[in-house]
């Protein structure tokens, strides 16, 4: 059967939509569901790509759009869609109390480094939908433009959505570190022995 | 640039999406504060971090089949 080149460079975007439609949908059938559904549309509207255009950009619009279509039909009751605020500065000064004994130059940059990543997966998979949505993008390696267009919004609100987002899964992640003992707890006195 | 104009940009410099000029700016403030520096490693080692466990999941081995085969059965279909 002779290859066809748009069809070879869609597939080559298979394993970025399927974790992206994992991380999306939190479950590995719907995700698989989702992807079928996103190469389904993909090659139904193939005349409506302009070749030599973005065609992982194209892609991942088909997938975030069926995505949020069917997500939010199905979604009998919304879910949190707001984000607290993170206090940054005190994000940062508790960062900064990491293992303070630790040898290591820079002990407070790998508290990210010593979480688990399914407690990084988790905590993506914690943001409410639009969050959600946005970050992945980002982490996928589209531009700020690329995902404002993608979702039709506003790159200022790419922004924003990317700064909250990124403070919440830090909090998240610092607060597990902290409850697994990574993070030096200093109020509690270990028990004599 | 002070400390507040530079962690503003914080974000906008680690996803590259500063202009040149800024970027520069940046890289002067980052070189004379220490203060700054810090948490810009923090922040590049999170973004690493959250990208590297994202990235390792792939798609079932069977998958590409499947949508494959669909994509035939489609193409076949009368329309």
């Amino acid at each position: 059967m002779a290859t066809d080149p748009f069809e070879t460079e869609a597939l080559s975007y298979l394993d970025a939509l399927y974790r992206t439609g994992l991380r999306m949908t939190r479950s590995e059938a719907e995700a698989e569901d989702l992807v079928q559904e996103t190469f389904i549309r993909a090659f139904r509207f193939r005349e409506q790509f302009t070749p030599g255009t973005n065609l992982k950009a194209w892609l991942f619009r088909i997938l975030t759009n069926t995505f949020i279509n069917q997500y939010r039909r199905k979604a009998a009751r919304p879910e949190t869609t707001e984000l607290d605020d993170v206090e940054e500065s005190i994000l940062y000064r508790h960062m900064r109390d990491v293992s303070p004994g630790s040898a290591s130059p820079d002990p407070e940059a790998e508290l990210f480094d010593n979480t688990l990543s399914s407690e990084v997966k988790d905590a993506l998979e914690a943001l409410p939908e639009k969050f959600r949505t946005t970050l992945l993008l980002d982490v996928e390696g589209f531009s700020y433009k690329e995902i404002a267009e993608m979702l039709d919004i506003p790159i200022g609100t790419v922004m924003s959505r990317l700064h909250r987002g990124r403070k919440f899964l830090q909090k998240r992640l610092y607060d597990l570190a902290r409850d697994r003992g990574i993070v030096a707890a200093r109020a509690m006195p270990r028990p004599a022995e | 640039m002070d400390c507040s104009d530079c962690l503003e940009r914080l974000y906008s410099y680690l996803d590259r999406e500063l202009r040149p000029a800024e970027v520069t700016a940046v890289r002067a403030h980052l070189d004379e504060c220490g203060g700054c520096e810090e948490n810009f490693v923090i922040e590049e080692r999170f973004l690493a971090r959250v990208r590297d466990c994202h990235t390792e999941d792939k798609a079932p081995a069977d998958l590409r089949m499947r949508i494959v085969t669909r994509l035939r059965m489609e193409h076949d279909a009368p329309r």
